[in-house]
């Protein structure tokens, strides 16, 4: 048999082939070839920048690591977690992170729900609001902590303690006092946040049809029983979806801390996230460093996880 | 009557001091640019002075002028801007539109890498990066922007490919289009709102990034968020100059705000409002 | 006349899963011919039309055009042009670069592209808004944007999924007649899919009747009036709908209201069977079996009478005035060559 005459038996053969084969495949087939040529790229980037850090993340939490002093690094087993255990200031750090997220997401959703109901019965003026709500959300939060701290929580010449000597309050250190420290970086992190839950909410709120509060209306409903009868059940979805954003944003809030406090004094205002970054890049603790990251990691989640069951939840 | 325009009065005195709550801050530290430094420490603090542009200049075009550091945020954030766009498009539309198996599972990664702390993140790739000399680069800085940047716009342009009917795209593929320029034409043009507003997001946090710039950057990525503590120190801050590198780093975020308001307002209710039905 | 488009389906079965939306549809359509696939709302019509197409795939079985098997083609291979309920016009391009995509995507040459759109515009009367996207255009004017985007590439097979079902009445009248003669001059095989027998009947030259992902029925509009061969197609075609009721058959006649109706079908013995009646079928005689008037239904140039015959229901159409009052007592009949059996059980033509 010549060359020809095989290639012609072979195609003939991958042509039956081919009519035997299910259509719906063959289609399928294509769609698939075409959708995994589009999705790859993107995907091997996120593997690459999400996936393969978390598992060196998790292989570095298990060394010894100290870039001032690699000549002990070496494989610790379990050592980085048990002395994360027994450490104290972890401890606090998360007692700090609980406090600063939850008072946080807390003033953010009742502020920003109690102002978007406001905006929202307002004929005119909404426009205003919303513009000048854009502004904190769209800053730098660096930039905003350097802000607070010049310019608003300086103890000579700052707003707020003039404010406070004014309303008779007396100068403080708003920043050195450990308790002050704290309640600053609540009060910053809730001023730049809150519009996002006030314009979120707004939003929804505009969504929601007129014709069900006309119905409440001649139902002879007052303001306060529409609000919570209604409103609130209606909004329900969207308070919860703000408060699961909101709490994993504040649990690694890092950049205005950074810049306010430093997560000073002494400790006072160092969440976990931020002990992680010093740990790791202040003190070169790498490998105790991955360990409190790794443990941020699971906190997150079972944070998290509360939340998605509270959504599902009813 | 009365009890009517009192509780009236009392709803505007509570948001107009909401409203000047929020706007405050900025305005002063705004205001606080155009002060001599003797303006600045004054108390009580000084609203009416006479105002100079001597910080401006100095930051601009002194000796520690921070136009480097601007255009160092700019290409971080146009660069991280294009890549991710690039990478994200074609993946939101083969997840939002192809029939593919593991659809689920793959949206559901793209949403469960967001939620790995960024330092996490960083700890590992500072020792990737410190290994291959890209500390300090564009390079390695745009890379790991994708960690946060790409996840979330891909996330959003699919609920945007979602939106258009598929009978939409049948109908080109039978008009004759192949399924490439079926997106070119067809789907593309159609989300250019979408993209508007994903850009718009993603430029926002690659340009007020702060975690990765602090522990990657140096001498040639130093965008102004970092540069910015250049003016602070233990010993002597130079506060009218810190208002002005502030202003000068809210600025373009700011115009962006202002012009992009109504993609903002969207992108930020998308996420809650229609995420809030799905997954 | 050339014998382009041909079209020929054979055992086309579609799953999801374990649910059958298709169970085997064949059927042939000769080239040029007007073919309609009537059907209930979730009969497969739409499916068939798709599979047809080539934008969805049959889960086995073969589809053939101009005799050549396209069954794994592309639908871009196919050359097919359809017509979508949504109409799918772009809506980023105006109505001019609507219809000249199609074209663009066959790279035809840009100077044959004006003069094919505006040909094809003109033949659905929208040359004036060429330059309008389709977000400024009426229901009707899109629908005819998309008739003219699938007419300019001329395809050999012109597929539509209930094209008029978004016009309001008086313009699905109007437009039905335009689309059979723009049908007629092009010279094109069409298929059509709608769930309103009255379109079926007045537009096809012949239909398939689908019902639970199966055809029951396929042929010419009136043989298939005349003709149905099950009690469902005979319920689902005529409107108002033929009256079926169950009776007694003995030795040629029906027993209905202790009358005997003598039928076409001349067998001996006894059997249940039901009986269908078209309305329009119903006469009136003073000694035919006594009915009582119950509803009138004017419709200004006839009634619908609904009508109570010895405990069944019976509506029927009356067209002399003046109309009987409800309440009215009534003779009626049927000839019976006007009568349909069927059979209770098989529910199949008798
Ligand atoms: N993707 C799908 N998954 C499951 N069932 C489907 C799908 N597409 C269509 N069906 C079902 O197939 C049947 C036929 O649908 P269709 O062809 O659209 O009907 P028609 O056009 O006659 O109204 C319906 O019962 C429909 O629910
Ligand atoms: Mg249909």
């Amino acid at each position: 048999m010549n060359k020809s005459a095989v290639a012609g038996v072979v195609a003939q053969g991958r042509r039956a082939l081919h009519r035997r084969a299910d259509p719906a495949r063959i289609m399928e087939g294509r769609e698939r070839r075409f959708a995994a040529a589009l999705l790859a790229p993107a995907f091997l980037a996120l593997m690459a920048t999400t996936t393969f850090p978390l598992l060196f993340l998790i292989w570095t939490s298990f060394y010894r690591m100290n870039l001032s002093m690699p000549f002990m690094d070496g494989f610790a087993g379990l050592d980085n977690y048990r002395e994360l255990l027994a450490d104290p200031r972890f401890w606090q750090s998360l007692g700090v992170s609980l406090v600063y997220t939850a008072s946080t997401v807390v003033l953010q959703v009742v502020i920003g729900l109690a102002l978007a109901v406001l905006v929202h019965g307002m004929r005119r003026g909404q426009g205003l609001f919303r513009m000048v709500a854009i502004l904190p959300v769209v800053l730098s939060p660096a930039v905003v902590g350097m802000v607070w701290r010049s310019f608003m929580l300086a103890p000579d010449f700052g707003v707020v303690d003039y404010l406070a000597v004014t309303a008779g309050l007396g100068s403080h250190n708003w920043l050195g006092d450990p308790t002050l420290a704290l309640v600053s970086v609540i009060v910053i992190h809730t001023w730049q946040w809150t519009p996002f839950a006030f314009m979120v909410l707004l939003a929804s709120l505009a969504a929601l049809p007129d014709d069900i509060y006309e119905a409440a209306r001649i139902d002879r409903a007052s303001a306060w029983q529409s609000f919570r009868r209604i409103t609130l059940p209606l909004l329900r979805p969207a308070i919860v979806m703000v408060i699961i954003m909101r709490t994993m944003v504040a649990l690694t809030a890092f950049a205005a801390i950074f810049t306010v406090t430093g997560g000073g004094p002494g400790t006072a205002t160092e969440i976990l996230n931020l002990y992680a970054y010093r740990k790791s890049f202040t003190e070169l603790s790498i490998g105790y460093g991955s360990a409190l990251a790794v443990a941020l990691l699971v906190f997150t989640l079972v944070v998290s996880g509360v939340l998605f069951a509270l959504r599902r939840a009813k | 009557m009365t009890a009517k325009r009192l509780r009236l009065g009392i709803l505007i005195g509570v948001s107009g001091l909401f409203l000047l709550a929020w706007i405050f801050p900025i305005l002063w530290s705004l205001l606080n640019a155009f002060k001599t430094e003797q303006d600045v420490l004054a108390y009580p603090p000084k609203l009416v002075f006479s105002p100079t542009l001597d910080a401006f200049r100095d930051v601009l075009f002194g000796a520690t002028s921070i136009l480097p550091n601007l255009a160092s945020s700019f290409i971080i954030s146009i660069g991280t801007t294009i890549v991710t766009m690039a990478l994200a498009i074609p993946a939101a539309y083969a997840l939002a539109r192809l029939r593919i198996p593991g659809k689920r599972w793959a949206g559901f990664y793209v949403l469960a890498t967001q939620m790995l702390p960024p330092v996490g993140i960083i700890i590992p790739y500072f020792l990737i990066l410190r290994n291959i000399g890209w500390i300090d680069t564009y390079q390695g800085i745009i890379l790991i922007y994708l960690s946060f940047s790409l996840p979330f716009a891909i996330w959003l342009l699919v609920s945007y490919f979602e939106d258009i009917p598929f009978e939409m795209e049948e109908a080109a593929f039978l008009d004759g289009a192949s399924r490439l320029k079926t997106l070119r034409r067809i789907i593309l043009p159609q989300v250019q709102g979408g993209v508007a507003v994903t850009v718009v997001f993603v430029f926002l946090n690659a340009w007020n990034e702060f975690l990765f710039a602090v522990v990657l950057s140096g001498n040639t990525v130093r965008p102004v968020t970092i540069a910015m503590f250049n003016f602070v120190s233990v010993e002597q801050t130079l506060w009218a100059k810190l208002a002005a590198v502030s202003a000068l780093a809210m600025l373009p975020v700011i115009v962006l705000g202002v012009v992009a308001q109504k993609h903002i307002v969207k992108g930020l209710t998308v996420g809650a409002v229609k995420g809030g039905g799905r997954r | 006349m050339s014998a382009r488009g041909q079209v020929q389906l054979d055992g086309i079965v579609k799953k999801h899963g374990a649910f059958a939306a298709l169970k085997g549809i064949d059927f042939e359509i000769k080239p040029g011919e007007f073919f309609a696939l009537l059907g209930p709302s979730g009969s497969g019509k739409s499916t068939t039309l798709r599979i047809l197409a080539g934008l969805d795939a049959p889960t086995s079985g073969r589809i053939l055009v101009d005799g050549e098997d396209v069954t794994g083609a592309d639908a871009r291979e196919r050359d097919v042009a359809m017509v979508f309920q949504s109409y799918a016009l772009y809506p980023h391009m105006t109505v001019f670069e609507n219809i000249a995509f199609p074209l663009e995507m066959a790279k035809r040459p840009k100077a044959e592209i004006g003069p094919a759109v505006r040909e094809a515009a003109a033949k659905v009367k929208i040359e004036h808004l060429l330059d309008r996207k389709p977000g400024q255009l009426s229901g009707g004017q899109q629908q005819r944007c998309a008739l003219a985007r699938a007419i300019v590439r001329k395809a050999r097979l012109f597929l539509l999924d209930e094209p008029l079902s978004n016009l309001d009445a008086k313009l699905r009248l109007e437009t039905r007649v335009e689309l059979k003669k723009l049908q007629r001059s092009l010279g094109v095989t069409a298929v059509y899919v709608t769930h309103d027998q009255e379109e079926a009947m007045t537009l096809a030259d012949r239909m398939a009747v689908f019902m639970e992902g199966e055809i029951r029925q396929i042929g010419r509009p009136a043989d298939v009036f005349a003709q149905p061969n099950s009690i469902e197609v005979a319920a689902f075609i005529g409107s108002p709908p033929m009256n079926l009721i169950p009776a007694r058959y003995q030795d040629g006649s029906v027993l209905i209201g202790g009358r005997r109706l003598p039928t076409m079908l001349q067998t001996h013995g006894e059997r249940d069977v039901v009986v269908g009646v078209r309305p329009s079928a119903v006469r009136f005689e003073a000694d035919g079996i006594p009915a009582t008037v119950e509803v009138v239904e004017n419709l200004g140039d006839a009634a619908i009478l609904d009508m109570s015959l010895a405990g069944t229901a019976l509506r029927a159409r009356y067209d002399r005035f003046p109309l009987p009052r409800e309440g009215d007592a009534m003779g009626v009949t049927v000839r019976p060559e006007d009568i349909h059996l069927f059979d209770p059980v098989s529910r199949r033509r008798l």
